[in-house]
């Protein structure tokens, strides 16, 4: 969360805006959409639990309908420009896979209430409106990878979503284990790089040619 | 109360129904207020304007001279 203390000051009616008190909604928004579902989220619960009047979210919003797909917009663009910082189409596929790794990781379990958030909203009906500008993204950048390394001999052509399983799928499971701090049959887990790069070695492996 | 230079007023009503709905949309073309919205899945069903022309009471009074409720939201 933004810590730093801005305040705007509106010449025209000296009303303080407090910029804390946006990104608060925004936290506090994240959390009761995971704890209560989408259903069972709304603006008066929202606003009991930042301390702010219901009138203060609809200033901000509209509506529910409103915020949800607002704060939804905002966190998939800022997690996809964490994914994505620094990579490059000209990087090897073991590189370019590599990085992925490591900044799908560092993201992940950064923002876990973000991701569980997200994973809320790819399964309604906010899905196409939330989805669409990342998914063009992620074609750009990761689908041209993906072609590239086909071309340049470094992988043997599959389906996209085989690709995604192999390159992806392990990475997905470790992160989930290490969340829920257990693993299979109830075994806790942490989440080390020895275990997250062995990892990462064995699909290495399982790609080459 | 503002936002990006703007007032936006915000007011408890019972525009609850989808017919109460249209019959606001007649109201509001009719006195050119062009940005409103009703959050009908919200128990206040919650009257939103965004204008720099428009007065709390003038809104209030619009409303409820057709027969709805309508308060300021605090």
């Amino acid at each position: 969360m933004n810590i730093h203390l801005y305040l705007k000051v509106n010449p025209k009616t000296m009303r303080i805006r407090d910029v804390n008190k946006v990104e608060l909604v925004k936290e506090k928004a994240i959390e009761l959409l995971v704890e209560l579902g989408i259903e069972g989220f709304t603006m008066a619960k929202l606003a009991k639990s930042c301390r702010i009047s219901v009138a203060t979210l609809y200033i901000y919003y509209k509506d529910k309908d409103d915020l949800i797909l607002q704060i939804g917009l905002e966190e998939t663009k800022r997690l996809s420009k964490l994914m994505l910082e620094g990579f490059d189409l000209g990087f090897s596929f073991a590189d370019g896979l590599r990085h992925q790794w490591e900044h799908r990781a560092k993201c992940m379990l950064e923002n876990p209430m973000s991701c569980k958030m997200i994973e809320q909203l790819r399964t309604s009906s906010y899905q196409e409106k939330i989805f669409e500008s990342m998914m063009t993204t992620f074609k750009k950048s990761l689908g041209v990878f993906m072609k590239n390394a086909v071309i340049n001999g470094e992988i043997d052509e599959m389906p996209m979503e085989t690709y995604w399983s192999v390159a992806f799928g392990p990475l997905y499971s470790l992160v989930r284990f290490h969340n829920e701090g257990q693993s299979i049959g109830g075994r806790p887990f942490v989440l080390t790089d020895e275990i997250l790069w062995t990892t990462f070695n064995l699909v290495l492996k399982a790609f080459k040619k | 109360m503002e936002i990006n230079g703007l007032n936006v007023l915000l007011f408890k009503t019972n525009i609850r129904t989808e017919s109460d709905k249209q019959f606001m949309t007649q109201l509001m073309q009719q006195n050119k207020i062009s940005q409103w919205t009703v959050d009908q899945e919200d128990v206040d069903c919650v009257l939103r304007i965004v204008s720099n022309e428009l007065q709390l009471n003038e809104v209030i009074t619009l409303v409820i001279q057709h027969g709805y409720h309508c308060e300021e939201l605090t």
